[in-house]
């Protein structure tokens, strides 16, 4: 047991955990952006998300073993429908993605619809009812080192390794992982070849936008557990980050947001230790790294070749004459 | 072939409206099975709508399609793919960053949700096609890796794998030299000797003439007819008919008066510079022109001419060598020196490089002297006097506009050339670098905007015209330079100028000493 | 085809009033999807309307509140304007309105009670638009010179922004930080001398914060600067055809970086205003929640991006967040002001559309763009 309580364990084990919503917001919001489509109202979704976990969590009453699954889908659907405005808004009225985006977040975020539906609901005086603890692997928990880090998580932790696993061989092993790409870098060609930009799309905007619903929950019915106005603090906004960070590949993304959890916690962790270090600035190094690796990845030719899609932020319309 | 066979595909009076314009109207037309038939017309003529209906693209407002005798109503590429119909396009639809199979395996098939789809079996039908067509590439390679030659292969083969019957073809030579355009020539042919049916569309008399079996030639948007003609100048009279005023000839009454060639205003030596992939695109060119005097620069598109018009407007830095305009050195990798020295330059990209496109016309017309009086009272401009100067350069120009507010994205492609050659001859300039004048213009928009070069000329400029039209280049040159792999291999006088050997130089098959 | 296959085509004649019915038509549009949602959530919609028009705009005082509330939102909305106008997307007025902030109540403290009021005034206004613009000007070079993305850098430079000033309130002794009184154990930050706090301008029956005169008049020059000066033709050129200003003989790096400056300093005044007409403390908490940077796309937005328009959609922002404000308890939705924002927003970027081109099923004949269009 105490070959485990060590400094690194605890800040893996923490990284892993508190890494565990911008998995999912990453991986959405890759998707969404492998075709063609940013969405900057990550934040906003995940605060749909969170809310409507709690709602469940809270109201619902059952077995764990059905309310957390109900509250997961509830939160993939509040966010997927948060997401819907953006997709209609960008895909079929070609509007800036950016200002939707933006629009989505102010929309559902902080002081929206999040906060007037938890403040309708009533929700926050109290713990969420059910929440999602710590289990224990086969038993591995004691094993040295790799137990506490890899075998004592959360079921979602390890429902967004799946879900890493599952988009990696979709992208990149699968027909429709290569006309999504294919619609990310050229929708043009794509649609000469008779794929449906606009389905794709619509899919995956609205279907990556769920994820960051999980990603919500993640901080209602995991983290906190309850529900905070604006509990996200931030962490949409990172995600973005680390879809650039990630190079588009959920893969690394996963390596990111296990990076950056360990930053985001590093503060916390070393101070309970007694090792007294501005937590303020610690928190700041995930903003400053993401904008140097901007900087080194900015040449356009290396940008391609490390899988930014060509056509990304860029509306689609098919030419006519 | 047997008379009793349906045509492997068929239009019927069709008829294309687009507002303002009729782009077929009464086209009638079939491709028998394997056959080569070539749609020819002039830019304009309505052969794009004609394929486009074909493809699916657009459905035609009157007429009707056959497809071996049977009448079918597509709604989109899709239903057109399926029923056997094929088009290379001239632009390729590829993308960069995958693979030669992935590109080709796009679209089609679907695998059990879930399953992984195999790319080996694709890799191995890619190379057989490859291999019973002679279309020889790599279906590993990505696609950036592979030459315009091999893309288009790449292109051909990906129709042929969706089992297409008809393929169409869509100018497929503009962008391969003489030698690569005799061997897709072949191409065609084995590949309609295999039982299906090319349609080949284009505007060069020659290639239409060697290549195919029949022809229907295009003018205005009809169908003008159908015939198994294959000399040069009766397909000619035909495309161009009688009453469009022959551009070559106005041309060269004009060319053959220019005698006033002056002295010399730009001076190019032995100009080196890398393109944008960090390659060498210009290696040791050479060029004078004098004023007064248009001189064409001949060759395949990608032989350095982007680079080297470029580098005249100071867009693009160059290596070594020196450009002199009237004696005067030019400043490397500066706008503004060009500007003041008295470049004007055409881009062939007009919309992206020449014109903002948000912006009024009489704005794009102030865009290079908007800074100095009378356009400016420093800080401010003058809005008033630009849109003055924008009213006259309308006049004096033709460009047909509601008015001088009018932002230029809302103009037509002859209109927004008109724009740009008003501005660009506006400031008194010495010398005219224009890059493929007449590409995407209608026949009317090309002919004034060759007498407009023409005037320019006669006014004392040195026209510098870069095209890939060879054609335009000999009907409007006083000399003619031709341009490949970076190098000027052999410049000509009007009077010597011999289209064979031009044809040669530009596919790099002959030796500049020869 | 699927039913996905809309296609948009645009209509052929657009009436003279339609830049005016749009942002109206839109801003009623989302006031009736508003009130779907407050009577879905068992709201009474008029009473909650009539209640932030009253907070807003018609009660007693009410209408100095709103120009408060609307000074901040006036500068981010400006900062936004000028920057999207050339295509340069600073999503960063959050953190230049920090860095405003932060310069801005520094120079304050500094000057000191002994200070004339009118040197700390000026010195504010000019220490802030420094900092802001400082702040601004990072994404600027970085796009200028290695051509990375400025949205995300200036996004992140937002939280950077916070995570510094955070820092000198709550995790350092710095200058800001009151370090006497209640200060030693609830961190917080110095109050400003009462000698820099900026005027109220009494206009009979409505006092006019200072920030607010200051932002109308910025913003009428900026107008200016950008139709009738050279440097604003340079502006407009960039913002639609960056190779095209290129080949003109312009500058576009140049450019980007000093509108990237200006666009920063901007914000930064606005935060600057923030303090010195509302808060007289440097409050990262507080900053931070207002999330006045972002607000500020949405003034943008909705004005088109023109400077004049700006202002006066600010006033309407800042009444409703005012409203919410004053407001705020537990009979009033909490939220209701990010929905209403929200929704506004959504309702212009669509009606913008929709007046402009009619959405048709596609498989139908397309009948392309006009001939005028085609090149």
């Amino acid at each position: 047991m105490s070959i485990n309580d060590n400094l690194f364990v605890i800040i893996m084990a923490s990284a892993i955990f508190y890494g565990t919503p911008l998995v999912f917001a990453s991986l959405g919001e890759l998707l969404a952006e492998r075709s063609g489509v940013l969405n900057l109202g990550v934040e906003g979704m995940m605060l749909l998300g969170a809310v409507a976990a709690a709602w469940v969590s809270t109201n619902v009453g059952g077995p764990a073993i059905v309310v957390l699954p109900l509250a997961i889908v509830a939160a993939m659907i509040a966010a997927g429908l948060g997401a819907s405005i953006h997709a209609f808004l960008t895909i079929t009225l070609r509007v800036n993605q950016i200002i939707s985006g933006l629009a989505l977040t102010i929309f559902a975020g902080a002081a929206g619809l999040s906060s007037y539906l938890a403040g309708i609901w009533q929700l926050g005086q109290t713990p969420v009812k059910q929440q999602f603890g710590k289990i224990d692997v086969f038993g591995l928990t004691d094993v040295p080192v790799v137990g506490p880090i890899l075998f004592h998580q959360t079921l979602l932790t390890y429902l967004s390794w799946v879900l890493v696993i599952a988009a990696s061989f979709y992208l990149f092993r699968t027909r429709a992982g290569l006309h999504l790409r294919a619609v990310g870098e050229s929708p043009q060609t794509a649609d000469s070849v008779g794929i449906s930009v606009s389905r794709y799309r619509y899919f995956h905007v609205i279907f990556g936008g769920s994820f960051a619903g999980i990603a919500g929950a993640c901080f209602s019915l995991m983290i906190v557990p309850t529900w905070v106005d604006g509990m996200t603090a931030g962490q949409g906004w990172i995600a973005l980050a680390l879809v650039i960070f990630g190079f588009w590949r959920p893969d690394l993304t996963l390596l990111g947001a296990y990076l950056f959890g360990a930053l985001s916690s590093l503060g916390l962790t070393l101070q309970a230790r007694g090792i007294h270090i501005s937590t303020a600035l610690l928190t700041a190094l995930p903003y400053v790294m993401t904008i140097v690796v901007l900087v080194v990845v900015s040449n356009t030719a290396s940008r391609r070749q490390l899988g930014a899609p060509a056509a990304l932020g860029k509306p689609y319309e098919r030419e006519e004459r | 072939m047997k008379a009793a066979t349906a045509p492997a595909v068929a239009a019927f009076h069709v008829t294309k409206k687009f507002p303002g314009v009729i782009a077929n109207e009464d086209v009638t037309f079939d491709v028998r099975v394997g056959e080569v038939h070539a749609l020819l017309g002039e830019n304009g003529a309505g052969k794009t709508t004609l394929s486009n209906i074909l493809t699916g693209l657009y459905r035609p407002d009157e007429g009707w399609m056959e497809v071996a005798g049977i009448a079918v109503d597509f709604q989109s590429p899709r239903d057109a793919i399926a029923a056997g119909i094929g088009m290379v396009h001239q632009h390729f639809r590829l993308i960069p960053t995958f693979s030669v199979a992935e590109n080709i395996a796009l679209g089609t098939g679907h695998d059990p949700v879930g399953g992984r789809f195999d790319l080996k079996k694709i890799e191995e039908r890619v190379a057989e096609i490859s291999e019973s067509f002679d279309l020889p590439v790599d279906p590993r390679a990505k696609i950036w890796q592979l030459s315009v030659g091999e893309q288009q292969r790449v292109e051909i083969i990906k129709v042929l794998y969706r089992d297409a019957r008809v393929l169409i073809f869509d100018e497929p030579t503009a962008v391969l030299s003489p030698l690569e355009s005799e061997r897709l020539g072949v191409t065609l042919q084995t590949m309609a000797r295999s039982g299906r049916s090319i349609v080949f569309i284009s505007h060069k008399l020659g290639e239409v003439a060697s290549i195919a079996d029949r022809v229907t030639v295009l003018r205005h948007g009809r169908s003008v007819e159908t015939t198994s003609e294959n000399d040069v100048s009766a397909l000619a009279s035909l495309m161009v008919g009688r009453d469009v005023e022959s551009v070559t000839r106005s041309a060269h009454a004009i060319v053959e008066s220019s005698s006033r060639v002056g002295s010399v205003v730009l001076e190019i030596e032995e100009l080196h510079a890398v393109g944008d992939r960090g390659l060498k695109a210009l290696d040791g060119v050479s060029l004078t022109v004098r004023s007064g005097e248009i001189v064409g620069v001949a060759g395949v598109a990608g032989n350095g001419q982007r680079e080297l018009v470029e580098i005249l407007a100071g867009l693009r830095r160059k290596g070594s060598g020196s450009i002199r305009v009237d004696g005067e050195s030019l400043e490397n990798g500066s706008t503004r020196h060009p500007i003041r020295l008295g470049v004007s330059y055409v881009p062939q990209d007009r919309m992206g490089t020449g014109l903002a496109p948000d912006l009024t016309i009489a704005e794009n017309m102030a865009l290079k002297n908007f800074r100095r009086p009378p356009f400016a009272r420093p800080p401010f401009i003058r809005q008033s006097v630009i849109d003055a100067q924008g009213r006259d350069l309308m006049e004096q120009f033709d460009v047909r506009a509601p008015s001088e507010t009018t932002p230029t994205r809302r103009l037509s492609g002859g209109n927004v050339q008109k724009v740009l050659l008003a501005r660009e001859m506006s400031g008194d300039p010495r010398v005219l670098v224009i890059a493929s004048p007449s590409q995407g213009l209608d026949v009317g928009a090309v002919a004034t905007v060759h007498q407009l070069l023409i005037d320019a000329a006669e006014s004392g400029v040195g026209v510098l015209l870069v095209s890939e039209d060879l054609d335009e280049v000999l009907a409007l040159s006083n000399r003619i330079a031709v341009m490949y792999e970076g190098r000027i291999l052999d410049t000509f006088d009007r009077a010597d100028a011999d289209a064979q050997r031009i044809g040669l130089l530009m596919g790099g098959q002959l030796d500049v000493s020869a | 085809m699927s039913r996905f296959g809309f296609r948009l085509e645009p209509r052929s004649n657009l009436p003279k009033w339609l830049p005016w019915a749009v942002p109206v038509g839109s801003f009623l549009a989302a006031l009736l999807v508003g009130a779907i949602v407050l009577f879905a959530t068992g709201q009474n919609a008029l009473s909650v309307y009539g209640r932030i028009l009253d907070r807003a705009f018609l009660s007693e005082g009410a209408f100095t509140g709103t120009l408060i509330s609307a000074t901040p939102l006036l500068f981010t909305g400006l900062c936004a304007a000028v920057a999207f106008r050339i295509g340069f997307f600073n999503i960063g007025g959050e953190g230049q309105f920090v860095m405003g902030a932060i310069f801005g109540s520094g120079i304050a403290l500094k000057l000191g009670a002994d200070a004339p009021g009118i040197l700390s005034v000026s010195a504010m206004v000019i220490f802030g638009a420094i900092g802001g613009g400082l702040w601004g000007l990072i994404p600027g070079i970085l796009k200028a010179k290695f051509r990375t993305n400025e949205i995300i850098t200036s996004l992140m430079l937002n939280y950077v922004a916070i995570v510094i000033a955070t820092y000198l309130i709550f995790d350092s002794n710095s200058f800001w930080r009151e370090l006497t009184g209640s200060g030693v154990v609830f961190p917080k930050g110095k109050i400003l001398p009462t000698g820099s706090w900026w005027p109220n301008l009494d206009f009979g029956s409505i006092i006019v914060p200072f920030g607010f005169v200051l932002g109308m008049v910025i913003a009428g020059w900026l107008y200016v600067l950008q139709r009738k000066t050279r440097f604003g033709f340079e502006m407009r050129v960039v913002g639609g055809a960056p190779t095209t200003a290129r080949y003109a003989g312009m500058k576009p790096a140049r450019i980007v970086v000093a509108v990237a400056a200006l666009s920063g300093a901007l914000a930064g005044l606005g935060g600057a205003a923030d303090i010195g007409n509302f808060r007289h403390v440097l409050d990262p908490k507080g900053l931070q929640q207002s999330g006045f940077g972002y607000a500020g796309i949405v003034v943008a937005a909705l004005a088109r991006l023109n400077p004049v328009a700006v202002v006066f959609v600010a006033v309407l922002l800042g009444g409703i967040t005012n409203a919410g404000y004053a407001l705020r308890g537990p009979d009033f939705p909490s939220g209701l002001v990010g929905v209403l924002q929200g929704l506004i927003l959504f309702c212009t970027l669509g009606g913008e559309v929709l007046a402009r081109y009619r959405i048709t099923r596609s498989g139908r004949t397309p009948v392309g763009a006009s001939v005028l269009e085609a090149s």
